[in-house]
């Protein structure tokens, strides 16, 4: 029984991990750019999804305006910050996305306060009994929220023309230009998509913890940046898997190694694992 | 239907065709022909807007499109097959048709594919296999299939014989033929001269990012030695 409630509990931070380098994983196909500011996204979406829900009691309202606002808010970061050094080496926008995360850190803390915020009156959290295992409603949540949403970029990604045409600029943008792809508009909607799954998790973190803070981004940052190696840099599918896995390994190794490797050493740990046997990530192409 | 006038393009400081006039009429096959490195790929590369254009001008249908993006080139009719194939590797064969026929609307998609795969039926025995794993042979035919659901009026094709089976190669020719007798206007870059002449209703020699010689394949045809001998002035 422990057994499935640590699996349980693994899926539901392997849901929340996989929304978050979603998003990355999209940017870096695209652009080839580590997208470290991301996660100043998941956080502003936590701080939205708060102060929404606090001042009209629905958490569905305060999720229908931080996804496109966060969506919004990626597109113009895109534009601003990575379009314009689009031509220089990649980590040069890498330094730009690292200290624009940083400033989006200080500016929280300006502007929300140092000590995060909660819901006056949390919602989702009756307990739900799944197969004898106790999970709060607002987890469960997590975990079907994570499967439409991941599921409705899957079947956009694979089954639509806009899909079709954006899978083809990862892999040839010139050539996909010459057969009629507006690049442009491509590269906003990846953005926009990557930034609306990433306020979806920050809302839902946000419920899990009942606290959003300033540097709740810092370590979902890095360890979605795992995430995507281990997915095989730029791979949808990869990163999904890679995601799930993490927060299973996660959640058993807290009971079995959590007397000796931090819950969150235990993600790089795997990393460092995965990589001297697949220098590639798990599912990357040699 | 084409019209290059002095057209100059490169990458940066280099330049690789140094003012390049010709005319390609409506519903012909013109070959553009001579060694690497002649400025053949720069020369249809820059017709499809990819690579820069330094100087001249280039007209389509008798519109002005030099400064005309890619993608609204290839709206005005013009579509590649290009050098490598560069095929979206990760893609079925039914994808990468459908991404040919991108700027189409997608009525015209159903109509389109049907004529492609008319043209090489062995695409529709792979249709959902990925195209990375398609043999050269059916990779030209998918590069070339690809360019045609875009309904062009001018196709241009790069190096269609390269590194295929002669066997191979006479399928894509006999394909070049039946779509000239559809009334599309084909630009030919190859170095199997031989191979482009017996199509061609004219030919351009470039050597260094300059016509050495211009004039009617027939007459190439007719004295095989003029041709050879601008050839070895190239090579």
């Amino acid at each position: 029984m422990l057994a499935f409630e640590l699996l349980l509990q693994g899926l539901v931070q392997g849901s929340i991990y996989a929304l978050i380098a979603v998003g990355l994983t999209l940017v870096y196909g695209l652009l080839r750019i580590l997208h470290v500011a991301h996660a100043g996204l998941f956080t502003l979406g936590g701080y939205i999804g708060v102060l929404v829900t606090n001042a009209t009691g629905s958490l569905a309202l305060a999720l229908l305006i931080a996804m496109p606002a966060m969506g919004l808010f990626g597109i113009a970061i895109y534009r601003t910050c990575y379009q314009p050094l689009l031509g220089r080496p990649p980590y040069v926008a890498l330094i730009a996305s690292i200290g624009l995360f940083i400033m989006m850190e200080e500016l929280f803390r300006l502007i929300f306060g140092p000590y995060g915020l909660s819901y006056v009156a949390p919602p989702l959290q009756d307990p739900v009994g799944i197969l004898g295992v106790n999970l709060k409603q607002a987890e469960l949540a997590a975990m079907v929220g994570a499967v439409v949403l991941i599921g409705g970029l899957a079947f956009l990604a694979g089954r639509t023309r806009i899909g079709t045409a954006s899978r083809a600029t990862v892999t040839d943008p010139k050539m996909a230009e010459a057969f009629g792809v507006n690049i442009a508009r491509i590269r906003d909607i990846n953005f926009f998509v990557g930034s609306a799954l990433a306020a979806s998790a920050g809302v839902i973190v946000a419920l899990l913890n009942n606290l959003v803070e300033p540097t709740m981004g810092s370590v979902p940052s890095y360890k979605a940046l795992a995430i995507i190696v281990l997915g095989g840099l730029g791979d949808l599918r990869g990163t999904l898997i890679a995601a799930l896995a993490l927060g299973v390994i996660e959640s058993f190794g807290t009971i079995y190694l959590g007397s000796f490797l931090d819950r969150d050493a235990i993600a790089f740990a795997f990393l460092i694992a995965v990589l001297m046997i697949r220098p590639q990530g798990l599912f990357g192409k040699a | 239907m084409l019209k290059l006038e002095n057209l100059k393009c490169g990458y940066g400081a280099f330049t690789a065709v140094h003012g390049l006039s010709l005319e390609i009429p409506q519903g012909e096959i013109f070959a553009l022909v001579g060694a690497n490195g002649a400025g053949k790929t720069s020369t249809i590369m820059t017709i499809a807007g990819q690579v820069e254009l330094q100087g001249g001008s280039i007209s389509f249908d008798g519109r002005d499109i030099s400064n005309l993006p890619a993608r609204e080139r290839v709206t005005a009719g013009i579509a590649l097959a290009p050098e490598g194939r560069r095929l979206f590797a990760d893609m079925s064969v039914e994808e990468n048709l459908t991404m040919g026929g991108y700027s189409r609307p997608r009525a015209a998609e159903a109509e389109m594919r049907e004529m492609v795969l008319a043209t090489f039926p062995r695409l529709k025995e792979r249709i959902h296999q990925r195209s990375g794993s398609l043999s050269g042979g059916e990779q030209q035919m998918l590069a070339i299939g690809r360019a045609l659901m875009a309904d062009p009026k001018l196709l241009m094709i790069d190096e269609v014989s390269l590194g295929l089976m002669p066997k191979i190669v006479d399928v894509c020719y006999d394909a070049i033929q039946q779509l000239k007798k559809r009334g599309i206007t084909i630009l030919l870059v190859e170095q199997n001269t031989q191979r482009a002449l017996a199509v061609a209703d004219q030919v351009c020699v470039l050597e260094s990012g300059r016509s050495v010689w211009m004039g009617s394949a027939a007459d190439a045809r007719e004295d095989p030695k003029l041709i050879e001998a601008y050839l070895g002035l190239a090579g």
